[in-house]
């Protein structure tokens, strides 16, 4: 009888990898299905030459500039004349600043959004434009790979994966029950919740918010649940704190796809936000506790709280802008003074880990917007600098520093103490992992945060820990492919920059736990344990979300 | 629009940079997978020494030295051939970190990259192992050297690669490991070196071989010639001493005799460079591998060296260093007519251990050491040397040829104590042996320490082979 069970436990463990491409890859290709065929929205036709352009984007930049959206060889039109965009209300055109201004039929407009109508006459210098229906255009359009050729397959419905991904977590429940040869069914429990959160949220997303596409939800609740279900062997009551937050933070990221659903709203914002964002960490400097060198913890009554994971939602709003206001106000300067605060006070608690993330968003976020390599550069140099003094003023990062890549040499003192039992257990996982809740790197401290690479590496397999964080770094090349079809500019640069941040802090997490980069203490998006950090990632996934030009579309019936 | 969509290419650039890190990771994995899980704070194997799971080790005849009952480590019943065998077997403490239960751990408690470790029960299962040793020769080995401070004695086929005696002192009993406290430590120096393999003795008279081979391949008429002994000779500046005068003899008389005056000056006539280009041909600088442990390298090099130091270091005095092992294999290299068997000394396992640890289960030819027909003279001048001089019985009627040594530690004081060797082979063909013992310790001669030591072995290693 035994046998009969350790066979059906070992067949379940080696079913698992196998499960989990099939999941990751079911929710990758349903992204990229079901998508409307590329077409010009609206176009523009040259009166002179009868020459008609598709206009292709929600937001379009008009100029001289060979790089412009659209390109105007005229050389009475400004480098940057003018910028084209589409809103709920229907299309706008914006001047941004040209000298020999812009004219809807025959009329000046400024930099304020004039209303443009189907047929109406825009005058750019010396050329005149009619504004025409994209059906008018027959032409052939270039599309990039993510959005070619999707048409002939039908989507997976996305109930379906949602079944999939609840049978994943059925299937780590049972391996928690039935973990050590010791029979025990706090995990069903827990399970039962789980199922009742994600399946809740799936049906408030599509029946009551009628959106058609739920895939990055799916991978989200997916990670969210192997982090829940990791701890139900370990510490059964965090479990449930973490599955709260999630809950959490799922109702954040529906709020802030909600107010982002208009972008040129968030300008207003902006200033609050940046207040509120800077004195947080304030309020963080002052009453912070330090654990672990590290002074990034606030205490509120029972709870404590890490603010600056919150503040990275902040850092997002502050960076990204809509085109017609990056285009007349393209100094960055307000948001690199922002960001040195946010790095600033971030080193100044000794959390370099997220200092680190949020200097990524920044060189991401500063380089879509100016395209100057020369900028990144300057920061780079002017990070080194600063990581220099850092060394310098902060033994225990340099002790970290010294520690690194040979960590062997420390398996008893905290210099390699974390990283060789990371390394150790994911050693002793092999392929297929130990089985939930039979590990034994949960007895090491910061197993369920900095080291859950390695935790899900032995008890779930090699293949799945690595399926797992592959899967996290597709995040930023879907958020690539769906920023070229995003309704904004906004959406681009925040989807970008947001999916930017949980791959730079997966990274960290991975590597960090495996000597490959300085151990950060940086937690592992959705997986790792934190209610502060998985309410905000799940807050930075509504950024990747809105730009998905799905989300604001609603779902027509029949 | 189009332009921050252009910017965006960096994006390829950070997830290219993730992708090398995860490669660079898997890389890592599988190659170190089998060192990081054999720690001794690993969960899944405590206890024991992490050999609670382990399968059992048994010498060739299927005697079982470690294995595992009720989770619990138990060594074989004979407390000497516990001892003897320590330096092979290991313990649960693991100090003997080239022993095979600290070397292959993790195979012997079942694990593997693709299945990890903790399998269930039913399933887990370690891997056992099969030695070529044979734990009577080891413990007749074991009887003869535990009286001296330190010491060696490795017997193994020759033909085959099979290692039946590797004994190292001092040993100490793997059930009651010592606790090793800044007191007692200089008691239990080097006890967790399995001096066979780790450690080297200063060769002495021994390397009379390497400087007869570098004669016999550059002296042109070396078999015409004879040499006076006065007991004594003044070269470079210094005496160079002999035991006896041994007044007028030719090459095999001054090897049997083990005169240092004639090889003192064949040192000096070959010149540094000579003995040099030997040395290095007969692997006196080299590191040997035997089942995956390296061996410690023996030392010679006289590049620097004046003419008395020269004429020291040809009868094995000077900075000359050698290991047990490497001996072996070199007399094992002169058996074979030049070319030596690579020792082994894990003969089977079950399951796909072997495979995993990349061992063929018999012995690899190795590179060669010594020309053919030196190696043919060589065995001439020690057969010589065992029916002249030690004596033919005294290996129980096998035909042996051997040489003997005592290398002085020179410490300069009258405490100095001498490392015997006795170094050689059998030729019979149902035992082919090649064999090296050395012992510190003593002030007597090689003859008279580790040539008693090793004839037991030997004969104790013949008598498994005939079995």
């Amino acid at each position: 009888m035994t046998a009969v069970m350790d066979i059906a436990v070992v067949a379940l463990r080696m079913l698992m990898p196998l499960y989990t491409i099939i999941i990751v890859y079911q929710i990758y290709a349903s992204m990229r299905r079901r998508r409307r065929h590329e077409r010009p929205l609206v176009l523009l036709q040259n009166l002179d030459t009868g020459v008609k352009t598709p206009v292709l984007f929600w937001e379009n930049s008009i100029g001289r500039n060979r790089r412009s959206d659209i390109a105007v060889d005229d050389p009475a039109v400004s480098r940057n004349h003018c910028v084209l965009l589409r809103r709920k209300e229907g299309w706008f055109l914006s001047d941004t600043g040209s000298k020999t201004g812009t004219y809807i039929n025959g009329k000046r407009i400024g930099a304020s959004r004039a209303r443009l109508m189907i047929d109406d006459v825009i005058t750019l210098g010396n050329s005149e434009y009619a504004f025409r229906r994209g059906e008018e255009y027959h032409e052939e359009l270039q599309s990039s790979w993510f959005f070619s050729k999707v048409v002939d397959k039908p989507a997976t419905k996305p109930y379906k994966i949602m079944l999939l991904v609840s049978l994943f977590h059925i299937f780590m429940t049972v391996e928690a029950m039935y973990c050590d040869g010791a029979e025990n069914f706090d995990p069903a429990t827990l399970c039962a919740v789980l199922l009742g959160v994600e399946w809740l949220f799936f049906f408030i997303s599509t029946v009551v918010l009628h959106r058609v596409a739920f895939e990055l939800e799916s991978l989200c609740l997916f990670l969210t649940g192997i982090g829940v279900m990791l701890l139900a062997r370990q510490n059964i009551r965090s479990a449930y704190v973490q599955l709260i937050a999630a809950v959490i933070g799922m109702a954040v990221f529906c709020a802030l796809v909600k107010f982002i659903e208009n972008p040129d709203r968030i300008g207003q914002w902006k200033l609050i936000i940046m207040i509120a964002a800077v004195g947080l960490l304030a309020v963080n400097l002052v009453f912070g506790r330090v654990t672990n060198g590290a002074n990034n913890w606030i205490q509120l009554g029972s709870i404590t709280v890490q603010p600056s994971e919150f503040v990275k939602i902040a850092f997002i709003f502050v960076g990204a802008s809509t085109l017609d206001r990056l285009m007349t106000r393209q100094n960055l300067l307000e948001y690199i003074i922002f960001s040195a605060i946010c790095v600033g006070a971030l080193a100044l608690m000794g959390d370099f880990g997220t200092a680190l993330i949020f200097f990524a968003a920044f060189l991401l976020i500063s380089f879509t917007r100016s395209g100057d390599i020369k900028t990144v550069i300057l920061a780079l140099a002017g990070a080194g600098f600063a990581g220099v003094l850092v060394l310098n003023l902060k033994p225990y990062v340099l002790r970290r520093f010294e520690t690194w890549r040979h960590v062997w040499e420390h398996t008893q003192d905290s210099g390699g103490y974390q990283q060789v039992r990371a390394m150790t257990y994911i050693a002793s996982g092999g392929l297929f992992g130990v089985g939930v809740g039979n590990g034994c790197l949960k007895y090491v401290a910061a197993s369920e945060s900095d080291l859950v690479f390695a935790l899900m590496s032995e008890e779930m397999g090699f293949i799945v820990a690595v399926t797992i964080a592959v899967a996290v770094a597709t995040l930023f090349i879907y958020a690539r492919s769906v920023a070229t079809r995003a309704r904004s500019t906004f959406y681009s640069i925040s989807a970008l920059c947001a999916a930017g941040m949980l791959v730079v802090q997966m990274a960290l997490n991975v590597f960090g736990a495996t000597d490959i980069l300085p151990l950060t203490g940086v937690t592992f998006p959705f997986i790792s344990a934190g209610g502060s950090s998985i309410i905000s990632c799940w807050g930075l996934l509504a950024f990747i979300k809105a730009a998905d030009e799905r989300t604001y579309s609603k779902r027509v019936k029949g | 629009m189009k332009r921050i969509l252009r910017r965006s290419w960096f994006i390829f650039i950070v997830v290219i940079a993730f992708l090398g890190g995860m490669g660079f990771l898997v890389f890592e994995t599988v190659f170190n997978a089998s060192d990081w899980v054999d720690q001794p704070y690993n969960g899944h194997i405590s206890g024991e020494g992490g050999l609670s799971q382990a399968g059992q080790i048994t010498d060739r005849n299927g005697e079982v030295l470690a294995q595992t009952v009720d989770k619990k480590r138990v060594y074989h019943s004979d407390a000497d051939v516990r001892k003897a065998l320590l330096h092979v077997v290991g313990d649960n403490s693991l100090n003997i970190s080239t022993a095979i239960q600290s070397q292959y751990r993790s195979q012997l408690t079942g694990y593997s990259f693709i299945w990890g470790l903790n399998m269930p029960k039913s399933f887990r299962s370690g891997h056992d192992m099969k030695l070529t040793v044979d734990a009577e020769t080891c413990k007749t080995a074991y009887n003869g050297l535990k009286n001296y401070d330190s010491g060696a004695c490795v017997v193994y086929n020759y033909k085959t690669g099979e290692i039946l005696c590797d004994v190292s002192v001092k040993a100490y009993d793997p059930n009651s490991p010592p606790k090793i406290t800044d007191e007692n430590e200089s008691e239990y120096e080097g006890v967790y070196l399995d001096n066979v393999l780790s450690s080297t003795y200063t060769p002495g008279s021994i390397f009379k071989i390497v400087t007869a081979a570098a004669a016999i391949e550059n002296i042109p008429d070396i078999w015409e010639r004879t040499w006076y002994c006065g007991g004594k000779e003044e070269i470079g500046g210094g005496d160079i001493t002999c035991v006896n005068a041994h007044g007028t003899v030719n090459l095999q008389q001054a090897f049997g005799k083990s005169c240092n005056v004639v090889f003192a000056e064949l040192a000096v006539e070959l010149g540094a460079d000579k003995m040099n280009e030997t040395a290095k041909k007969m692997g006196i600088n080299a590191r040997f591998t035997v089942s995956d442990v390296k061996t410690k390298k023996g030392h010679y090099n006289v590049k620097n060296a004046n003419k008395n130091q020269l004429a020291w270091s040809g009868v094995g005095q000077y900075d000359n260093e050698v290991n047990p092992m490497q001996m072996a294999i070199l007399c094992g290299a002169i058996a074979n007519g030049g070319t030596p068997v690579n020792p082994y000394i894990i003969s089977g396992a079950s399951g796909s251990v072997l495979k995993d640890l990349g061992l063929s289960e018999t012995g690899t030819k190795g590179n060669e050491l010594v020309q053919g027909s030196t190696a043919r003279s060589l065995g001439e001048l020690m057969r010589y040397a065992v029916v002249n001089d030690y004596g033919d019985s005294m290996f129980g009627g096998l035909k042996v040829c051997a040489k003997t040594g005592t290398g002085e530690t020179l410490t300069g004081t009258d405490n100095d104590k001498n490392d015997g060797w006795m170094i050689g082979y059998c030729t019979d063909e149902d035992a082919p042996l090649a064999f090296a013992c050395v012992v510190r310790g003593t002030n007597q001669y090689g003859y008279s320490t580790a040539g008693q030591v090793v004839k037991g072995a030997v004969i104790q290693a013949a008598k498994s082979l005939r079995k």
